[in-house]
């Protein structure tokens, strides 16, 4: 026995009160490891991109086109293996209206050079590269709507107002985890065929993604490439994947930034629980207090006692969080996201330094909220402490 | 730190011990407690009000006195000023050698872990301890090993009749049990002035004979000088002598 040891005994003083704020601090750990991997699940995309992938867009911003003509001076650079284009669809599946997925028109011919990571059987993928109203869809997309190779399925589109026929002529797969495997792409022949003879729409290209052979020399090349452009009437920014990912999650940023404040405010507001707790707690051992001053314990280490009981508690709800989080966040709702919101989950896993920060947070909190009663607990004069009652 | 010593005596014979107690005189030692000119006053607010007055009192090493008196009489502030636990407003306390009105509070601390056995009305058992880690409390202090901290407490219990109650629970005692762990937390470090506050006030007669019985033994046995604050007469029968307080001063 030891002095920390009586202090984590008294832990167990009232069983229903520590059970209740322990459960309050686990509670408090799985919204802060849940929200926590929400921020990362949706960063790991960017975090995963390849090297090796170049991304180029208009200068001004994300949703203003590029010329199709880019792409050749684009392919051209010195370093640049190969290029595909792509623009934004935006379709919805009328019958599955609130259904959220990716859709995208691409450049059919590069595309697999360019994506390698995306696997289909060769068959589908011959079949999708001949057929100009082919679409390729994510196995996890066609799990969800109940979508098979052959099935002839109609988008509506958003930006590019009407209705579009298609036919399923490949299910893909990816050879990384971080891929998202719910987006559906078809033909840009098809998508820009389609659009009136003229427009403003017509023979835009919504980004470029290039291979590039060096990844070290990603940076040089970018600049190469905006290099050229800039005394184009339409400019160009180019960038790493990662970074280009990242751009289009700052649209994001004041979700991201809210939901990072809100998982700091759970904490926050643990802490005061945890500290009501131990504040109640000490006031109860005042008499004990009284006591331990009494025959010869110095006021540090009252306070000592205080700290460690209020640390115990905080250690006991962080471990317990901690462990509900990895069935609840990781196993059940992160399985579903994945499977069900794989545009914006590709993989959603609670990092390892989520679960040290939520453990380390919960001690950090608990010190902190044992200041206080620590604090006042130490300074009890012996006799006020031997007088008071209850 | 000198090992507690386990008395002759067993609780049968501390009943022998306890009729020849009445027939004690106070030791005739050295003065063990010193108290000169002692005055204490509290404030209300701005209001004096004068608790002790001028206050002169010796008592003789290995002495067992009973402190009586109504109450507000200043018993217990004598007492507490006595174990270190408050300074004078205006005298000297001399204790065991140590002038406590010159010590530090930390120092006062220490000595007081060194010095004094503290003996409560209700006993102020820590109630997730159990007997034996109650009275380990006060070893912890120490630098001592915990096998022989343990030892020790062991020891403490057996010479207060507790040695089949060590994994005891407070709330799995009697009240007199209690206090008899109590009084086992208060000697473990074999200290040389146990004060007691009202010992038996909570406790039956029955239960209250049996801690008297022991404080004698204690007394006897260990040497241990013992002062204690009491209401009861039978009590006080029991120390060797009875000094009353009354409005503060010794009568």
């Amino acid at each position: 026995m030891n002095l920390v040891g009586v202090s984590v005994k008294n832990v167990g003083r009232n069983k229903l009160r520590t059970l209740l704020t322990v459960l309050g601090i686990a509670v408090a750990v799985v919204a802060f490891v849940l929200l926590r991997t929400v921020l990362t699940a949706w960063t790991v995309g960017a975090d995963f991109a390849a090297k090796d992938r170049i991304g180029t867009r208009n200068k001004v911003t994300f949703i203003m086109p590029l010329p199709k003509r880019y792409l050749e001076t684009i392919r051209n650079v010195p370093g640049v293996t190969d290029a595909c284009y792509a623009n934004w669809f935006g379709g919805k599946d009328p019958n599955h209206e609130r259904e959220f997925f990716a859709s995208m028109a691409v450049q059919t011919q590069t595309f697999f050079s360019v994506f390698d990571e995306i696997i289909v059987a060769p068959a589908d993928k011959e079949r999708w590269l001949g057929d100009r109203k082919g679409a390729l869809v994510g196995d996890v997309l066609a799990r969800k709507l109940g979508w098979k190779v052959g099935d002839k399925i109609t988008l509506t589109g958003s930006i590019y107002p009407g209705d579009w026929q298609f036919q399923i002529d490949g299910i893909y797969g990816a050879t990384r985890k971080v891929v998202d495997r719910s987006t559906f792409f078809f033909h840009w022949d098809y998508l820009n065929e389609s659009l009136p003879d003229g427009g403003r729409q017509r023979d835009q290209i919504g980004w470029v993604t290039s291979r590039i052979k060096d990844p070290s020399r990603a940076a040089d090349i970018s600049q190469a490439i905006d290099k050229i452009f800039d005394d184009q009437e339409i400019q160009t920014l180019s960038m790493s994947e990662r970074a280009m990912n990242l751009s289009f999650l700052g649209m994001l940023s004041t979700v991201l930034k809210a939901i990072d404040v809100i998982s700091l405010v759970i904490l926050a507001i643990m802490m005061l629980i945890l500290g009501n707790t131990i504040a109640m707690g000490a006031r109860e051992r005042t008499r004990e207090f009284g006591v331990m001053r009494a025959i010869g314990f110095l006021p540090h280490h009252i306070a000592i006692s205080v700290l460690a009981e209020s640390l115990a508690v905080g250690a006991l709800g962080g471990c317990l969080g901690l462990l509900l989080a990895y069935p609840l966040v990781q196993g059940g709702m992160g399985r579903w996201l994945e499977e069900n919101m794989g545009s914006f989950f590709p993989y959603f896993r609670i990092a390892e330094t989520t679960a040290l920060a939520a453990v380390g947070l919960a001690l950090l909190l608990a010190l902190i909220a044992g200041i206080l009663p620590a604090y006042r607990a130490s300074r009890l004069h012996v006799i006020e402490a031997l007088r008071r009652v209850g | 730190m000198s090992e507690l010593p386990i008395p002759s005596s067993s609780p049968d014979s501390a009943a022998r011990a306890s009729e020849v107690a009445d027939h004690l005189l106070p030791s005739a030692g050295p003065a063990l407690i010193q108290v000169r000119g002692v005055g204490k006053t509290y404030f209300r607010g701005k209001e004096p009000t004068a608790v002790l007055k001028n206050l002169d009192l010796q008592v003789p090493q290995g002495a067992f006195e009973a402190l009586m008196g109504p109450s507000g009489s200043g018993k217990s502030t004598l007492l507490n000023l006595i174990a270190g636990l408050d300074r004078p407003s205006t005298g000297s306390i001399v204790v065991a050698g140590a002038d406590l009105t010159h010590l530090s509070d930390s120092a006062l601390a220490k000595w007081r872990a060194r010095t004094i056995g503290f003996i409560f009305q209700t006993y102020n058992l820590m109630p997730v301890l159990t007997a034996q880690e109650n009275v380990e409390l006060p070893l912890l202090l120490t630098n001592l090993p915990a096998k022989e901290r343990r030892r020790r407490a062991q020891t403490a219990l057996r010479v207060v009749g507790l040695a089949d109650r060590m994994s005891h629970y407070p709330r799995q005692l009697s009240g007199g049990q209690e206090q008899r762990v109590a009084i086992a937390r208060a000697i473990v470090n074999d200290p040389m002035l146990l004060v007691a506050d009202e010992p038996t006030g909570d406790l039956d007669r029955q239960s209250a004979d049996e801690i008297l019985t022991l404080l004698l033994t204690l007394n006897r046995d260990l040497k241990k000088t013992i002062i204690m604050v009491t209401h009861d007469p039978a009590a006080a029968a029991r120390a060797s002598r009875t000094r009353r307080l009354d409005k503060g001063a010794l009568i």
